[in-house]
């Protein structure tokens, strides 16, 4: 910046006419990226970075959310972190969670995308029905999901004599989160779906004749063609899903709150619960940067793991 | 660089536009407005009539009536933004005591108001914000009882249990008569609290408030019999009690399902709604043998209070004490179900006479969960206690949360 800058003033000096106007050029030319970049990086250091760092700040202080007045504790609110029971539990219940939903999701949406991409008739219909989950808001689905647990399928498993599945899954503690895992990968679904059949239309066809004349069966073909060149997609769609429910929070608030007791309490509904309601603002946040560290850690390991394994492939 | 700052401080001055734009408290057409912000979604209708009425006979007063779900979380958020209601209508809980220590409300300890409630109120609030001045006139109570099914006591010839153990005996009559005693709803986490509330009042020892004065909490012996007893009629509900929540109860039970129902007076509206034709009555939670030490757990339901920053103390003033004119207090009780905080303005509700001996008598003592800090998350563990029914490890996860909690501070 700097450095273009001062040469633009340099030649203003001595201006052979050519140069001028090429560089005059150039600066409308950036001018009009610039006007198009800079009011999103603005509205995001202003509604994203700002309350970011000021997470962090108050994560060293002992703020409850509401006094006019608190002080610096240091790392106190990090060391308590280390020693609080709740949170290895909710660390333990995220990651359980977002582990065996990312597994779940990128098969059955791998699994349905093939499907989809396939000569089938009516596939527009189909696409239109698997993505449907991802335009209804999820706490909808999840009082949709809600009524069905306590109503509808306990019915079912009376009549079918189903014992675990004849009262609601969700005031269970060992079942609830199953609940939750239904309702997140169904709805997950829809979206990695959408990634994979994009990614799926990038094979080229020719590799498959080739395949087909070498005679590769379907699943020959499959594993040496299509997995490895939709290998990006792959990467991206395991990136994606981690992330999300690891920061599991709206399916839970309209299921469980977090319950029985603290079974299904996630990482980021700890962190609300406590920050907001339950006046430990500056402890919860020290949580939050925790947690963003590790998240950051997860998607970068992720990426390089997998990325490698394209390379590979 | 210079074009940097100067993009950088073009965008930060569009943004401070939208903090230009905070409300005027005045409205245009030269009313004063009040913001009027409570967390009891059930009295919307009935405030909604209310205010017709006070801005009737006040017609430069706007009121402007908030009840958000969430309120308290609501609330606080607000508070945190300096963006704070004229007048303010909580419970007398731990959200109480933390704006009261945030200095969020006015000081009301010399108002003549106070001197038409009942002492034991203002006491409660005293006792739950740790402090001699009071921020708020109470304005309606609840009470935790038994509500019980009139029609199925009769079939079973059951009389009003006055001890604990009648108490279970009669819950036994019913499971024995193959009905359901107790429609437990614990998929919400928060309906286990009103019968430990009743256990834990009347069993925790009277000096238990004064310890956690002084930083001691001593909930792992305290609660012991509570936790007990509270397991004891955790075998006394339905087969599906961990999965149903409150609104599912409010239904069976209106419909019959069970002989009684462990809530707290705030319940008969939404069961009434839901079957309209019910019998129902309400005893005095029996949580000890000793009838003469029984007490009723009845806690401030609503108080109102006055932001110590508004504009119009003078309208807000005005309107929080036509609210406890003695008609309008009346005509909230009726179609609450509540008791007044206010001394003479009596419930007169059929159903709720089995109470009324309490009130009369002042046998009243608080909610042990108004105490509890929030971090502890007492429902959850009852949650817990209820499905593991595993005491001492109840009790000392209470304890060493609450310990916690206060180590945080």
């Amino acid at each position: 910046m700097e450095k273009n800058y001062v040469t633009v003033e340099k030649n203003a000096i001595t201006p052979p006419k050519t140069i001028i106007h090429k560089k005059r050029k150039k600066i409308s030319k950036n001018l009009a990226y610039y006007l198009m970049a800079i009011p999103a990086v603005v509205l995001f250091a202003a509604f994203h970075t700002y309350p970011a760092l000021q997470g962090i700040y108050y994560s060293f202080t002992n703020w409850d959310g509401l006094s006019l007045v608190y002080n610096f504790v240091g790392f106190k609110n990090y060391i308590n972190l280390f020693k609080d029971t709740n949170v290895l539990n909710s660390y333990l219940f995220t990651f359980k969670f977002a582990i065996v939903a990312t597994i779940l999701v990128n098969i059955f949406s791998l699994a349905i995308a093939v499907g989809l991409n396939s000569k089938i008739k009516g596939k527009n219909f189909f696409r239109a029905v698997y993505f449907l989950p991802n335009v209804l808001g999820v706490l909808v689905v999840g009082f949709i999901f809600n009524y069905l647990f306590a109503n509808v399928i306990p019915d079912l498993g009376e009549k079918m004599n189903i014992g675990f599945l004849s009262s609601n899954i969700l005031g269970s503690e060992s079942l609830a989160w199953i609940g939750i895992l239904i309702v997140a990968v169904w709805q997950a679904c829809a979206f990695n779906v959408i990634l994979y059949l994009s990614g799926l239309q990038t094979v080229p066809v020719e590799l498959y004749e080739a395949s087909s004349l070498d005679g590769a069966n379907k699943w020959q073909s499959f594993w040496k063609i299509t997995f490895p060149v939709i290998a990006p997609f792959f990467t991206i769609n395991m990136v994606l899903s981690m992330k999300n429910f690891l920061m599991v929070f709206d399916q839970i608030i309209a299921l469980t709150n977090g319950g029985p007791g603290r079974a299904t309490e996630s990482i980021s509904l700890l962190i609300y619960t406590g920050g907001f309601m339950g006046g430990e603002f500056a402890y919860q946040s020290a949580n939050a940067v925790i947690y963003f560290i590790v998240i950051m850690l997860i998607s970068v390991f992720q990426i390089k793991v997998l990325q490698k394994r394209e390379m590979n492939m | 660089m210079k074009k940097t700052i100067a993009l950088l401080s073009a965008g930060l001055l569009s943004l401070s536009i939208f903090s230009g734009c905070s409300k005027d408290a005045s409205s245009d057409d030269g009313k004063v407005k009040i913001e009027f912000f409570h967390y009891k979604r059930e009295a919307i209708g009935s405030f909604d009539e209310l205010i017709k009425k006070f801005e009737k006979e006040n017609p430069n007063i706007d009121i402007e009536q908030k009840s958000p779900p969430e309120a308290e979380t609501v609330l606080k958020t607000r508070i945190a933004k300096r963006d704070i209601p004229d007048v303010i209508g909580i419970g007398g809980n731990s959200t109480y005591k933390e704006l009261a220590k945030a200095g969020v409300f006015e000081d009301v300890t010399k108002d003549s108001n106070l001197e038409k409630i009942q002492p034991a109120y203002i006491q409660m609030l005293k006792d739950v914000s740790e402090q001699d001045k009071v921020f708020a006139i109470p304005y309606a109570a609840n009470a935790v009882g038994v509500i019980y099914n009139k029609a199925i006591f009769k079939e079973l010839g059951l009389e009003v249990p006055k001890t604990w153990d009648e108490f279970i005996a009669t819950a036994e009559k019913v499971k024995s008569a193959s009905k359901i005693p107790f429609y437990f709803t614990f998929k919400d986490a928060w309906t286990t609290l009103p019968s430990f509330n009743a256990l834990a009042a009347n069993t925790q020892g009277d000096d238990f408030y004064d310890l956690l004065k002084e930083g001691k909490v001593e909930v792992d012996t305290r609660y012991k019999e509570a936790a007990e007893k509270f397991v004891q009629l955790t075998e006394l509900g339905h087969k599906d009690q961990f999965g149903d929540a409150y609104s599912d109860g409010n239904t069976a039970f209106a419909n019959g399902e069970s002989a009684m129902y462990l809530q707290g007076v705030w319940a008969i509206p939404e069961i009434q709604k839901a079957n309209p034709d019910i019998e129902l009555g309400v005893f005095p939670f029996p949580a000890v043998n000793d009838t003469a030490k029984n007490k009723l757990v009845s806690g401030v339901d609503l108080q109102l209070s006055i932001s110590s920053q508004t504009k119009h103390a003078k309208e807000a003033k005005k309107f929080v004490e036509f609210l406890l004119e003695e008609e309008n207090a009346k005509t909230y009780i009726e179609e609450q179900k509540a008791f007044s905080a206010q001394i003479g303005i009596e419930q007169k509700d059929a159903i709720l006479e089995g109470l009324q001996t309490n009130f009369d008598s002042g046998a009243l003592t608080d909610f042990p969960d108004h105490y509890v800090p929030v971090g502890v998350a007492l429902d959850k563990n009852l949650q817990t206690l209820a499905q593991k029914k595993d005491i001492d490890s109840f009790l000392d996860t209470l304890q060493s949360e609450w310990e916690k909690v206060q180590n945080r501070k």
